[in-house]
Order: C-alpha cells, then structure tokens, then sequence
C-alpha cells in the first residue's frame, strides 16, 4: 500500500467508518493442549469409510476418504488412537487417548516437487482452515499462474487470537509451510500478513486489496489476480504434513467469552465435542447466554455434541452483556449499515429489495453489528441472495 | 433467537440516538429559557407535551423512545417566544400526527414532522410566527432577514449574541453550534449535511445577485454570509432538521446533493421573496427530492459493487 492510499484509508475510517472492537483478551496467552477429550466425533459426509466398528486406530491412520471419482478430494484421519466405536454415513466416533505431537526435527527437504507437495497436501486430508473448508490441495496445483502466496494472519474476528499464538510460536513451521506453498505454485513471493485489520479486513478478497492493490474480478477467484491466500493453521498443517508426515488432526482454537473461567488458546483434537471445551475451560453454564463454533460476527450456534472441525476457529460462551440483545425496532434510514460496509453496500435497502448488488455481501454481519435499530440485517440478506441466484 | 451472526452488537439503539440528539438540544433549549425567561420555557414545554401526547396516543411502545420529544424540541425552537402556549401544544401533536403517524410512523415519514408543522401552521396562523418585531434600545427593529423598509440590519455583534428577534433557535447561535458539533463528534448525524448545507449557505450569499427587493428594502442581506448562516434558521436547520436520519438520503453522495438543495432554496427565498426565511420550507422541498436522490445514488452505489463473492468457497474466506 502506497503511502498515500494508507492515508487516505486512515482519513477514511476516522471520518465515516464504522468500526468492530477487537476484544482479543487471549493473545498473549500461550497455547496448550486440552485436556484429552474421551471421543472425537469426525465428520465424513461424502465419503466411504475404511475402518469398521471395533476396529483399533493409531492417531494419523485414514478413516475415511472420497471415492476416486469425485472431484474434489477429501480424507478424514483418526485424531486419537483407539477404538471406532460407532460409524454413520455423517460421522465416525472414536475412543481413545490424545497422541504426541511428533518432536519438530524440522528437516526441509532438499528438494521436493511440487506435484508432491500437493499430493501430500490431498492425502493428508488438508482443508481450508481459516472457515471454508475447501481442499486445500486443489488451491495449490498449478491451474493459474500465481506468483504471490499470502498466508493469511489477520484473524479480523473479535475474539480469536489462535492464528495470532501460532504465529507467534510456531513461526519457523509457519514460515516453512509458506515455503512449501510457493514451491507448489511456483509462486516468487510469499507474504505472511501478521497485521492488525479492521474487521472484516481478513475477508480475502480485501486482504487482496489492501495488500496487494489487486482487485478480485466479480465472480472471480484469488487465482484469477495471480494471488493463493492460505491460511496461518493451514500453511502450518502443509509443514507438518510434508515435514513430519503428520496428516490434519488437531488445531489450535480460541475458547473465550464472559462465561468462560479458563480462557486461552488450545490444541484440540478435530472432532472434539464443544461440550469436551466447555468443560475442559470451566464454562459457566448459568452465565452463558450463548454458545458459538467460530468467531462473534460470522460464527455459528453451537450444541454441546457439534464438533470442532479443522475450520473452526473458536469455541465461545457468551454472556447476556456480550450478546447486547435488544428489540427490533423499525429502520431509520440512518445510514449506518452502508457505512460499516466494507464494500459500501446499502445493506437496509438490499435486504428489502432484491438487487444483484447484493451477490457481492459475504455475510460479515459489520452492518447488522452496527444497525441501532437492531434489524436482523444478515439473515435478510441472506434471503434477498437466494431470491437474486434464482433469477439465473 | 437467529442462528446466523453477528452475536454481538454496538450497544447502539434508536433510542440512545434519539437522546444524544436530545441531550444536543439542551444547549439551545436552556439559552432560549436564559434569554426570554418563562415565555420560552412554555413553548419548548407546550411544544414538548403535544408532540408526547400525540405519540402516547397514536403509538404506546414509541413514545419512550425520545423521537417525539425531539420532534417537539426542535418545533419549539421553530417558534417565536411570544408564541401562546395552545400554539406549542397543537404544533407538537400536529408534528407527530401529520409529520409522522400519517405516513406510518417512525421511519416512514418523507417529511421533517417540525418543519412540516410549522410550515402548515404558519399558513393559518401566520400573525403568531411573523410578528418579530422588537423594540430594542428604542429602535424597532425587525429580524435580521426580514425585508421591512424602515428596520435597521443588524450588527455583528448583535448576530453572534443571538440579540435579534427571531425563533427561539436563533437566541443563541454557539449553543446550537456546540450541540451539533457534539452530535457531529458522537457520530449520530452525519457530519457533510451541515457542514455542506452551511459552506452551501455561504457561496449562495456572495454570488446570488442582487434583487431590487432587497437592494430597496434590506441592503444588509448583501455580500454578508455571516448573517445568512447565523440570522434565521439556518444553523437549527443545519444541524437538527437536514441531519434527520429518516426524511434524509441514505448514502452520503445523496447528502451532500441534498444539503446543497435546501441551501439552494433558503438562499432563493431570502434574496427574492418578501418572506424573511425559507429554512424550513427548505427542508421540507430538499425531504421532497429524497426518493429521487436515493434512486440515483444508490443505483451508482450498486453497481460499484463487486459481485460474486459467494461464488466458490476458498480457503481463509471468512475473515
Ligand atoms: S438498517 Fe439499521 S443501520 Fe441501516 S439504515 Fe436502517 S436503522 Fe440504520
Ligand atoms: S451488507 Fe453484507 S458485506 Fe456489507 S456489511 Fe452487511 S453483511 Fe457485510
């Protein structure tokens, strides 16, 4: 960013900006492990598994994988070792003890291709870890010439402080991992963006923007500008899965919220109940109000049984302050939403009037965070985005 | 309770707004008081009642929301302090009936309700809200926009102190200034309406040529922004009645368009009318054109945005 645009994005906050709070309480606190969940519950919807009930895993083995005619790969491996004491086409449970995280002997390879890398990538079962879940293997093929890899640090969501601890302590795997993803691409640049944001400023597309002054075309992809955006916990996992041979199963998240006695940020086990967190962090239960998988804006309500999946970024429990409920009222015109917009969308008209415009919200919710009225803005507009896609 | 996020909010309500505008109301509400005493204290509380009365009986639920209140205060300032206290009450509650619950209530209304009853009110009732002339220090002296052969301008000093007849918005020009720039610094109005309506006001003073009207009558008007932006409604207009969120456009292109309009016609009345003041006639037609700004700007606004953000799912895609 030009000295000059830097200026002129600042001049613009302070003028007509309208911001998220950080509340990041848990950054300086270093990450642990969880106490050993007893069951992990994996999700394997759209795959076949290979394992039976009853039958005795090691941490790391494939449990289930796509068949080889699907498009888009994906593999699921045992984040305990133990038994599989229950199997369902949505999910299979396993009992058993939390492994060792390998000792880092930390040898880069001399030289690797990088139709390995993404092939570990696939068999290792990565996925984005920053929310999409997408394959992560399938970004790092070459089908577009890239030439810069951004490995995504900011963690704009109040609360989550889980990509910011890794990058802290784990910088020489982070950096390692961004290594491998540019040899993958071939790409001549990697960026690790460990910087401060406005929320949403870790969407990608306005990572893209900001830091590269590239503008993602409508209906286009990261690729299409010559830019890959990883996140910190996946290039993390493409270390391990490369260096160590360790396939995806743990992360580190962020359990926090006014409920919570023991907040911070812990390796979990993928799979692990949100149940196993509360517990494992002295959630209060009667000062809960809420509790969420992900981050405050864009995160989801979570059941005691949902599990925590290599997306999640946070297991939060909220309180009735925190939450700052109030009744709907009739919308003012006041012009906030538009304001708070990261990409200036007149949320209050498009959630009543379908537009196309509205195709190009991603459901940050920075509108609805800032609407005095306290009008349900993002579930509107989630309704006007399915009545627009009809129209095609 | 909704699934989707965001679970956390601001804190922000309409209500909170509504008293922040209120609380930046009390500046010029107390110097009304100080200047013309228990005159203006029952106008502003006659204003405050009807325009409360009138919401408790039309909506239950919104009348401890302060929007009426505010409505009320600022017709109050809308009023000459020797307005009779029948005027305030019917003012307040015409306010709220007709200028808001006519048109569906909060947030409905195309109209400034303050303006929009003062304006219909001025028209059956004009000897109340046109009779300003004063006798100060033995002169008779008119108020500082109006065209009347024989009345003397106004001073400089006699601007600034607010020592001219007129409304009770004008008793004192700063204590409306330090209530908008305090709305302005707590972000509840936008701060290019005024600052655009009153730069606006300005030009139109030191360019608009000159009428045979004025050039005969009140030569004072001429080459002196400093009396347009003081004298008059212009700073209550600026800052308390362009600034309504709800009869104001949305985007802030629309704002600006839309304060340069209203300046457009205040300064039109005053340099060529026999009227002293078209402030809040100005609201009312700058209200009128908001649908039409609304449409053009965020048509514009749409169509910059950048679409197909949803189309495939990546990596690192939430934020
Ligand atoms: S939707 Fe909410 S933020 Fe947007 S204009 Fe209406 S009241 Fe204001
Ligand atoms: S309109 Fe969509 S993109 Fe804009 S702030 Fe609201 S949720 Fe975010």
């Amino acid at each position: 960013m030009s000295p000059f645009a830097r200026f002129l994005s600042t001049a613009r906050e302070a003028l007509y900006g309208r911001h998220i709070p950080r509340l990041k309480s848990t950054g300086d606190t270093a990450i642990t492990q969880i106490e050993a969940p007893e069951r992990v519950r994996l999700a394997i919807a759209g795959q076949v598994a290979v394992v039976e009930v009853g039958e005795t895993v090691e941490a790391g083995d494939l449990v289930a994988r796509t068949p080889e005619a699907v498009r888009f790969q994906r593999r699921v491996h045992a984040s305990l070792s133990g038994t599989v004491t229950a199997l369902s086409q949505e999910e299979v449970v396993i009992e058993g003890e939390v492994p060792d995280r390998p000792p880092i002997t930390h040898s880069e390879p001399d030289w690797i291709s990088p139709e390995s890398i993404t092939d570990t990538a696939r068999e290792a079962g990565l996925i984005g870890m920053g929310g999409a879940m997408f394959p992560a293997y399938v970004k790092l093929s070459r089908v577009a010439p890239i030439d810069v890899v951004l490995v995504n640090g900011c963690e704009s969501e109040p609360y989550l402080t889980c990509d910011q601890r890794v990058l802290e302590e784990q910088r020489g795997e982070v950096d390692c991992g961004t290594v491998l993803a540019m040899h993958a691409v071939e790409a001549e640049r990697g960026l690790i963006i460990d910087r401060e944001t406005y929320y949403p400023g870790g969407y990608e597309r306005l990572l893209i923007r900001d830091v590269l002054g590239r503008v993602v075309p409508a209906r286009g992809l990261p690729r299409d500008v010559g830019t890959l955006v990883i996140n910190v916990q996946s290039a993390l996992a493409l270390h391990d899965a490369v260096c160590l041979g360790r396939p995806l199963i743990d992360r580190v998240i962020t359990v926090d919220g006014g409920a919570v006695g023991r907040p911070g940020n812990y390796r979990v086990p993928i799979g692990t109940e949100v149940g196993h967190v509360l517990d494992a962090c002295r959630v209060d239960v009667s000062k809960s109000a809420a509790i969420l998988t992900g981050g405050p804006m864009m995160g989801r309500l979570a059941e005691r049984l949902t599990p925590v999946t290599a997306g999640t970024g946070g297991v939060l429990a909220l309180t009735a302050a925190e939450l700052s409920r109030s009744r709907t009222q009739p919308c003012i015109r006041c012009g906030h939403c538009m304001e708070a917009c990261p990409f200036d969308l007149p949320a209050a008209y498009l959630a009543e009037t379908p537009h196309k415009a509205v195709l190009g919200c991603v459901e940050c919710g920075a509108c609805q965070f800032n609407c005095p009225a306290r009008i349900p803005l993002v579930e509107r507009l989630q309704r006007a985005k399915a009545v627009v896609t009809a129209w095609d | 309770m909704t699934t989707a996020g965001p679970f956390i909010h601001s804190g922000q309500t309409n209500r909170k707004i509504m008293v922040m505008v209120l609380v930046s109301l009390s500046p010029s509400l107390v110097a009304a008081l100080v200047r013309y005493g228990a005159g203006a204290g029952l106008v502003i509380l006659s204003a405050l009642a009807g325009a409360w009365l009138a919401e408790l009986l039309l909506d239950r639920e919104q009348a401890f929301d302060c929007t009426a209140l505010v409505t009320g205060a600022i017709f109050a300032l809308l009023l000459p302090p020797t307005a009779p206290w029948w005027l305030g009450l019917l003012g307040g509650a015409v306010a709220i009936g007709l200028g808001k619950h006519a048109f569906g209530g909060l947030g409905r209304n195309l109209f400034n309700p303050a303006a929009l009853s003062r304006v219909l009110l001025m028209g059956v009732l004009p000897v109340y809200f046109f009779s300003t002339t004063w006798t100060i220090g033995g002169l008779t002296r008119a108020s500082p926009l109006a065209k009347e052969s024989g009345a003397i301008g106004p001073t400089i000093t006699e601007l600034l102190a607010g020592n001219t007849p007129g409304a009770l918005g004008q008793a004192a020009p700063h204590a409306v200034l330090v209530g908008g720039l305090l709305l302005v610094l707590l972000r509840a109005i936008d701060w290019r309406i005024p600052l655009t309506y009153l730069a606006a006001v300005a030009f139109l003073a030191l360019v608009l040529p000159a009428s045979a009207r004025i050039e005969g009558h009140a030569p004072w008007l001429l080459g002196n922004p400093l009396l347009h932006l003081v004298g008059g409604g212009s700073l209550v207009v600026a800052f308390f009645m362009l600034t309504d969120p709800v009869t104001a456009p949305f985007s802030p292109s629309g704002r600006i368009v839309f304060a340069i309009v209203a300046a457009l016609y205040t300064m039109l009345v005053r340099f060529y009318t026999p009227y002293p003041d078209g402030a809040a006639l100005a609201v009312l037609l700058a209200n009128a054109t908001v649908p039409l700004i609304d449409r053009a700007t965020l048509a514009r606004a749409s169509g910059d945005a950048p679409l197909g953000a949803t189309v495939l799912s990546t990596d690192s895609a939430a934020p």
